[in-house]
């Protein structure tokens, strides 16, 4: 019960982070040099577009009564009209949230799976040949930068093996059913391919180094020792028992990283033409086209916030001293 | 079948630390007999915990056994191939560490970690391991409804138990038990070695208690063996050992501890001094430095353990004069003065 307490208080606090972001946002395209119309109204949009947005933001208002119409209309998923697309700016990122996520998971899941074999393998291999120089590689990667990461995978297994598509996510001119077709399409898997691998391959070292560390520790632990005195197997001391209890840290970062993802996916996405939010924000921010970064920012924290609740979610779950407190 | 279960015999164990290596153990022999408790006593840092897991074989890395025989029913274990060392584990020899809290996962329920050992070490079947877990949890008096509990969930005194529960489950024929109720407060710790007395009674086991609590071993020990700075001081029936020491450490300890079974005195007088750093050892006897009846060969001849009564040794060079010893070493001034 306490537990439940627990996470409500959570949410709670999580709900306070997002009235704060969504004030700043507010306050920040507000409170712009220019006129304060322009977070909302581009000088080409048609006199009735203008009048229209005066009356749905409450333009012409004071500050305080603007603010509470955007809380009002944030409430409806409504965030104004995207200068450059002539669109809802909600609609034009609800079509590119799905790659941006793809994109995210399908790398971190790939990065985590990886990190968390081989980091549990380097503990257990502590000090061999292996170890020594599996750690430098690993923070060899961990230096790269992801764009010239990128560049070099488009290079070699696009333009010169051709085995993957250089960018986009489908064919030119196919077309599909529904996004669900779309994603499962053998094709929609060789365009995530790179980018999904370049992601993977600059975000494996942090589960790696911190399931390896974690490990490190936990094989000092008593119950460890006890494992062993108990005559248990090989791998029921170092699987069930140690890497069970160094994974849950590990669990918990992962949430946390989809978050820092999101920002790092800017590059990536640039790089493979990726239709997702990150580009988009890039996009949006330098065409001043206030409505689409505003909402594409909200969109991003939104999801950070979400994946923390997930993290401590994830961790209860996993723990039993919180579950069954 | 012998009247001895284990014999430890010279055992030597050293742990290497930077290029040099410290002796922690250096030539321990004493005798387990089957359906005894044991009391291993002596002060903190003298290579009781060393001594404890040598018998299990499983030690820290740094650490190697460097000699001398472990005799477990006769066979000597320190030359076992690990294989059949990993065979006789927790079947044979179980253990129950000091602080239950961090020898039971966390993250897995009491009844996955008795069946783990009950399944994977003991060949049970589902039925028969939840069968012996109710046991267990019977002997042990706590209600088996709390089986599928995690350890965070129990108090200290029962965690222990459960330790109890968890080294008798595949009936083992040595317990071994590294300080087990040292955590524990003064009444708790009368419960669990209640029990333990009351267990090992019952299943005929040997027991070998490992603690710094003199007391402790007048409450439920057979035997005791007092180690000094990595070696035997003296060994023999507790009774025996406590109630006439022959050795002045023994004497030492007694003076210093409270609580002890029809001690006279009410007055604690304190060692003087600390144990000897094992990586430079004196010569001679390790305890002459604190010694008050040091004499001059104490300081350059290792004592040998020798018998001063049947089934009692004492490594001591004045260890016929010890009934004069006994009656200055209970005057207080006698462990001033020498300071
Ligand atoms: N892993 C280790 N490396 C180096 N020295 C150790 C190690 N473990 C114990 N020691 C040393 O060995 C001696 C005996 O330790 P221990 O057996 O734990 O004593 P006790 O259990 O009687 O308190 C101590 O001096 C201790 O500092
Ligand atoms: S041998 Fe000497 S120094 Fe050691 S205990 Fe006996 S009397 Fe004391
Ligand atoms: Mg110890």
């Amino acid at each position: 019960m306490s537990h439940l307490k627990a996470m409500a208080s959570r949410a709670l606090q999580l709900a306070l982070v997002l009235w704060a972001v969504v004030t700043i946002l507010f306050l920040m395209f507000r409170l712009m040099p220019g006129n304060p119309m322009a977070a909302y109204i581009d000088p080409t949009f048609t006199v009735e577009q203008q009048e229209a947005l005066m009356a749905q933001f409450g333009l012409d208002k004071p500050l305080w009564e603007q603010y509470l119409i955007y809380l009002g209309n944030l409430l409806q998923g409504e965030l104004g009209q995207s200068f450059r697309y002539r669109e809802p700016v909600a609609e034009r990122l609800m079509t590119l949230l799905p790659n941006t996520l793809i994109l995210t998971f399908s790398s971190l899941i790939v990065a985590y799976t990886f990190g968390i074999l081989a980091g549990a393998y380097l503990a257990w291999r502590r000090g061999s040949v292996v170890e020594n120089t599996a750690i430098p590689l690993v923070l060899t990667t961990r230096a790269m930068p992801e764009f010239w990461l990128g560049m070099v995978l488009l290079a070699v297994f696009s333009f010169w093996l051709g085995w993957f598509p250089a960018g986009g996510t489908r064919p030119a001119g196919a077309s599909y059913d529904s996004l669900w077709a779309l994603y499962t399409s053998r094709e929609f898997l060789s365009y995530l391919a790179l980018p999904a691998l370049t992601l993977a391959i600059y975000s494996q070292g942090l589960p790696l180094l911190l399931m390896r560390s974690n490990m490190l520790d936990v094989m000092k632990e008593d119950f460890v020792t006890m494992a062993r005195i108990k005559g248990l197997s090989n791998w029921s001391v170092v699987v069930r028992h140690a890497a069970r209890n160094a994974l849950l840290p590990v669990m918990t970062s992962f949430a946390i990283a989809v978050g820092y993802q999101l920002q790092g996916n800017v590059v990536v996405e640039s790089v493979f033409s990726w239709p997702g939010l990150g580009r988009e924000l890039v996009n949006a921010v330098s065409a001043s086209d206030y409505p689409l970064a505003q909402g594409a920012f909200l969109m991003i924290a939104v999801v950070v916030i979400l994946m923390n609740l997930i993290a401590d979610l994830l961790y209860s779950l996993l723990d039993p001293r919180i579950s069954h407190a | 079948m012998t009247e001895t279960l284990l014999s430890v015999r010279d055992l030597k164990v050293s742990y290497q630390v930077g290029k040099g290596s410290i002796d922690a153990v250096d030539g321990a022999s004493f005798d387990v007999p089957r359906g005894s408790i044991v009391g291993l006593v002596g002060e903190s840092g003298c290579g009781k915990t060393t001594v404890a897991r040598a018998l299990t074989r499983v030690i820290a890395d740094n650490a190697s056994i460097t000699g001398g025989q472990i005799l477990f029913d006769g066979q000597d274990i320190a030359a076992l191939p690990e294989r059949e060392m990993n065979a006789l584990r927790w079947r044979d020899i179980a253990f129950i560490p000091q602080s239950a809290m961090n020898s039971l996962d966390p993250v897995y329920t009491v009844e996955y970690q008795l069946n783990e050992v009950l399944r994977r070490r003991g060949g049970l079947g589902r039925r028969q391991a939840r069968a012996r877990c109710e046991e267990l949890f019977e002997m042990v008096g706590i209600e088996a409804g709390r089986l599928g509990d995690y350890p965070h969930q129990f108090s200290g005194g029962m965690r222990q138990r459960v330790a109890i529960a968890l080294a008798l489950a595949l009936n083992p024929k040595l317990v071994i038990a590294d300080e087990p109720v040292t955590a524990l407060d003064v009444i708790v710790q009368r419960q669990i070695l209640d029990q333990l007395r009351e267990l090992q009674s019952m299943l005929g086991i040997s027991v070998i208690l490992v603690t710094h609590d003199i007391s402790v071993v007048a409450y439920v020990c057979d035997r005791t063996v007092v180690m000094y700075a990595g070696r035997i001081a003296e060994a023999g029936p507790m009774d025996a050992v406590l109630m006439e020491p022959s050795h002045p450490y023994t004497m030492g300890l007694r003076n210093a501890f409270p609580d002890l079974k029809g001690a006279a005195s009410g007055v604690l007088t304190p060692i003087e001094g600390a144990p000897p750093n094992l990586a430079f050892p004196p010569p001679g006897c390790r305890f002459a430095p604190r010694c008050p009846f040091a004499v001059e060969t104490c300081t350059t001849q290792q004592p040998a353990l020798g018998m001063v009564a049947p089934d009692h040794r004492v490594s001591c060079h004045r260890a016929d004069e010890a009934a004069k010893l006994r009656q200055e070493a209970a005057r207080t001034e006698t462990w001033l003065a020498d300071a």
